[in-house]
């Protein structure tokens, strides 16, 4: 192997940390580090005159390995490590860090003792860059292909966005036709427009065509060439890797030839078969053959298996003047290649029958607001005619109660946000078309929050509709005269009401689709604690999951109305694009390895890994080892801090490689105060303590930080190891325990330590030497007062005795 | 430079009060839809009475409302509220909860401390009459047996119900 020779530069960040550091000294003490060949003082390393020295160093041969103090090292890092790699430095052999953020401001007041931890720290560094190994860039192929998992507002939004960009697109949905919740729900808020409008193709951006700019049913959605529909469809089976997954697809036969198919509707007018359309709220029958009207997509009819009598009957294959009838379709397999996937599965109304004192279900007239839809619909059951389902006549009194089954901790915790919109919408369109209708809506709180949304609320006051602040307790039944009873107080005037209805419209909650819990442990991705499907950060990152390759949009996530869903169709199908817009995915070595010949028939790390990133594969009869995907692997080290025997490592953080870290930080004290390692995750953990330099927070200078890149991958006996190597006290910096950038670290790091405690003990350790503790990026006071604290505490216990 | 935080100090109010009480703790998710008075067989005969009232008082403070008006002694424990509150506050243990404070802070209605004397002085809250006495035996009851006081008095003194200011001076 060649002869390691590291390179030092220094950088003083013109002159200012010059006055606290000395800088003659560290760079004596470098000069006398094992291994150093080459050390250099200046300014601004990662631009300019700078930079091209370290350049010129790596050119000439000089060094092999780069250690480099800078400032700011989050933002100069990479101009650093990318330079170096141009030169023809492996960039995996560079070690930056911030001797003005972590040393020279922190303990400004102590300039003495921030000079010797600055030499600490940059033995610690030099240690490490000696131990580093060159890493490879790993090449991985990405199908230009994406799912789109639902064909609801959201789902066809992003299929058209990324079908329109060029790539293959396959929108499998469930039902028979396009158009999910929305479809049904006929009209949306805030335009009282038709709600199945989709944007339709760029393809009239391209070349303007006759298709409408915003209508689905003139849009041409259909007839984007690369996108392929698969209505009646459900994904049953999810293999493979980010950017190349093998989806198996079940078609269910739709007994009708779509290419055939004219919509002449003579099928239905022979079909002896009359069931219940659960699509119209039951409030009318359907053949056994059918169609949705509006039609959304295709266009075309479908049997219904499980009404249909099929050859016993078959009027409607002998009366097709097509031939498209096809009684013996089979349900079809398909496996589809693609690359990413985008779950927009939507939500759905909350079954109200458990909430008793409402008896949904057992009185009839008491409905919910998708029925209500239905009828509201001209295309509907009822050609847009309000009635009351037990008689049939006109519904003249309607009350609304809000909230039903949601912000309701027995049922749905959580507030549905669109409902309140959706009732208004339903009393506005039933006002304006029966003026002397007389509608109360029963609420706990009126919540318009969107754009033009309180406009709404104000029109609807303007039309005579009524508001009742309070939650009504029990709907009844009066037989004579059949109507309903709301029994409600009026909160703001403290008065009880019985208010008499024809109609009662239920706003229920809104919950997750079926089969999302089943959709999620198929992908590999998380619910949240409501069901539905968990994004990677609410905050940044709306569309992603923790799987790279996998997305999310529309309701799936939580219940969202037609624009929100919209937006977050687009954002989706933008990260899907970005992710395999090269048809390659460059990922880097930093991932974990398993030494095979300690692995073996255990199954903590596949288990405990966040990204599925690690596999159980055989080794001779009877027994497995584990292994890592390079492609999903984060790098974290989650699995090393559970492997039971070390047999996983990761290649950027090697055990060797810490241990020389941990020793080297540990080598010098230059204070009076008991030696503190902290050891910092690399993300929130580490940021913490930038901050607290940043803002000149001081605490003593005893206390040294070590990065690691996830605190998960620490185990018991590395805490004892820090004490052996001379810490007196030892802090474990993560990310909060529900904001760990790797899900699960600082939460298992948390256990490790009150385990670590226990154990402690026994050694005839106090406990109260270790100590974790969990903050974000601009906690750094927190950080400073953590790290005064634990120094008062470790002096106050005074000098360890080890046995 | 030293960060320094500002100290915050911590006003109990009577909400914590409330909430530190047995039955009390989930006062403050009450978010006043109204689902118990509607609820309340109680408040529906009398505007004396609305536990909605009761709650929102409690948690702006008015503490001297809620505990001298009387209002909380009118609850008749059906627990209707409590099943329906969305929100899951036990609003039939909160009014015990304000109940148990009133008591400790002197605010106990006459008959309350008539009912506890005759506890602590006959082992009964109702005092029987000659009448009842004369009575029993025309409907084939048995004649009452003497109430155990010894044993009620050690247990009234070890929960501290008889060290309770039942009557107030100057209280008619």
């Amino acid at each position: 192997m060649e002869e390691v020779k590291v390179g030092v530069f220094l950088s003083d960040c013109g002159k200012q940390l010059a006055e606290i550091l000395d800088f003659k000294a560290l760079t004596e003490h470098v000069k006398k580090v094992s291994g150093v060949a080459l050390v250099v003082r200046g300014n601004e390393f990662w631009r300019g005159e700078g930079l091209k020295t370290i350049v010129d160093a790596i050119k000439s041969k000089k060094i092999n390995r780069l250690v480099v103090a800078e400032t700011l090292p989050k933002l100069s890092e990479v101009k650093i490590v990318k330079a170096a790699e141009e030169a023809g430095l492996n960039p995996y052999l560079v070690e930056v860090i911030d001797l003005k953020d972590h040393c020279a401001w922190p303990h400004r007041d102590a300039p003495l003792e921030a000079t010797e931890k600055a030499k600490a720290m940059l033995s610690a560094a030099i240690e490490r860059a000696k131990l580093l190994e060159p890493l490879e860039k790993l090449e991985f192929p990405a199908v230009k292909s994406v799912l789109v998992i639902g064909g609801g507002i959201a789902g066809m939004q992003a299929a058209e966005d990324l079908a329109d960009l060029g790539f293959e697109v396959h929108l499998v949905e469930k039902a028979p036709f396009l158009g999910g919740l929305a479809a049904r729900a006929g009209r949306f808020f805030p335009t009282d427009d038709c709600a199945i409008c989709i944007q339709s193709p760029a393809s009239d951006v391209k070349a303007i065509t006759h298709t409408s700019r915003k209508c689905v049913y003139r849009s041409g959605f259909s007839e984007i060439p690369n996108l392929n529909i698969l209505t009646n469809s459900k994904v049953v089976k999810v293999e493979g890797v980010p950017g190349n997954y093998k989806v198996t697809v079940e078609k269910k036969p739709r007994y009708v030839d779509e290419s055939k198919c004219v919509r002449c509707d003579l099928c239905t007018t022979v079909c002896p078969v009359e069931v219940p359309d659960e699509y119209n709220a039951k409030l009318k029958t359907r053949k056994a053959i059918y169609i949705n009207t509006p039609p959304v997509h295709p266009p075309v009819y479908v049997i219904d298996e499980s009404a249909c009598k099929f050859q016993e009957c078959a009027k409607c294959v002998e009366i097709c003047p097509t031939k498209a009838v096809k009684l013996n379709q089979k349900t079809e397999k398909l496996t589809l290649n693609v690359g990413g996937i985008i779950v927009a599965t939507g939500f759905k109304e909350y079954d109200p029958s458990v909430i008793k004192e409402y008896h949904y279900g057992e009185y009839p007239d008491v409905i919910t607001n998708l029925e209500l839809a239905r009828m509201i619909d001209g295309f509907g059951p009822t050609n847009g005619a309000i009635i009351k389902p037990s008689d049939r006549k006109p519904a003249k009194r309607i009350v609304f109660i809000q909230c039903v089954g949601s912000r309701d901790r027995r049922w749905n915790p959580w507030c549905s946000s669109i409902c309140c919109m959706i009732s208004l919408k339903n009393a506005m369109l039933i006002k304006s078309a029966y003026p002397d209708t007389d509608i109360t809506i029963c609420y706990i709180d009126i919540r318009t929050t969107g754009r033009e949304h309180e406009y709404y609320y104000e029109k609807a006051r303007e039309m005579g509709i009524k508001f009742v602040k309070g939650r009504p307790t029990e709907i009844s039944h009066d037989p004579d005269g059949n109507i309903l009873i709301v029994d409600v107080e009026d909160a703001i005037l403290r008065r009880f009401f019985e208010l008499e209805a024809d109609l009662v419209v239920l706003a229920t909650a809104m919950v997750p689709s079926e089969d999302t819990k089943e959709l999620a442990e198929m992908l590999g991705i998380e619910l949240d604690q409501d069901g539905f499907f968990k994004e990677y950060n609410a905050k940044l990152r709306p569309t992603e999951t923790k799987i790279r390759g996998i997305y999310l949009c529309g309701g799936a996530t939580f219940p969202k109305d037609a624009p929100t869903s919209s937006l977050h169709a687009h954002s989706a199908a933008v990260k899907t694009a970005k992710f395999l817009s090269t048809g390659k995915i460059i990922k880097d070595q930093r991932t974990a390895f398993v030494n095979e010949e300690y692995c073996g028939d255990c199954e903590f790390c596949p288990v405990i890994c966040p990204f599925n990133a690690i596999t159980l594969v055989p080794k001779g009869e009877d027994h497995f080892v584990a292994q890592v995907s390079d492609l999903k692997c984060e790098g974290c080290g989650i699995c090393v801090g559970t492997c039971p025997v070390n047999a996983i490592e990761l290649r950027h953080s090697r055990p060797n490689q810490m241990e020389a870290q941990m020793n080297a930080l540990l080598s010098v004290n230059g204070t009076s105060k008991p030696l503190i390692l902290a050891i910092t995750c690399s993300e929130c953990g580490h940021t913490a303590v930038d901050s607290s330099g940043m803002a000149m927070m001081q605490y003593p200078a005893n206390v040294r930080v070590m990065k690691v890149p996830c605190t998960g991958i620490l185990q018991v006996h590395q805490f004892l190891q820090a004490f052996k190597a001379g810490a007196q006290g030892v802090m474990v910096v993560g990310c909060k325990t529900d904001g760990c950038h790797y899900e699960v670290g600082s939460q298992k790091a948390q256990k490790k330590v009150d385990l670590a405690k226990v154990l402690l003990k026994e050694y005839g350790i106090e406990p109260e030497r270790l100590e974790m503790f969990h903050m974000v990026f601009i906690e750094g006071d927190k950080f400073a007062e953590a790290a005064q604290m634990m120094t008062e505490r470790i002096e106050k216990l005074g000098p360890l005795q080890l046995m | 430079m030293k960060h320094e935080k500002e100290q915050k100090t911590s006003a109990t109010s009577f909400s914590d009060e409330i909430r530190s009480q047995l039955g009390g703790e989930t006062i403050a998710l009450c978010y006043q839809c109204g689902t118990c008075a509607s609820s309340c067989p109680v408040a529906k005969t009398t505007e004396r009475y609305n536990p909605r009232d009761i709650i929102r008082l409690s948690l702006l403070g008015e503490k001297q409302e809620v505990l001298t008006s009387g209002a909380i002694w009118l609850c008749s424990s059906c627990y209707n509220c409590q099943e329906r509150c969305p929100q899951k506050v036990e609003i039939a243990d909160v009014i015990y909860a304000l109940r148990n404070i009133a008591i400790k802070e002197g605010h106990i209605p006459n008959i309350y401390s008539e009912f506890a004397t005759g506890l602590m002085n006959e082992g009964r809250i109702v005092p029987i009459s000659k009448f009842v006495e004369k009575k029993r035996p025309e409907y084939g009851l048995p004649p009452l047996r003497p109430a155990g006081l010894d044993t009620l008095k050690k247990i009234l003194a070890a929960t501290g119900f008889d060290k309770i200011q039942w009557k107030k001076e100057g209280t008619p």
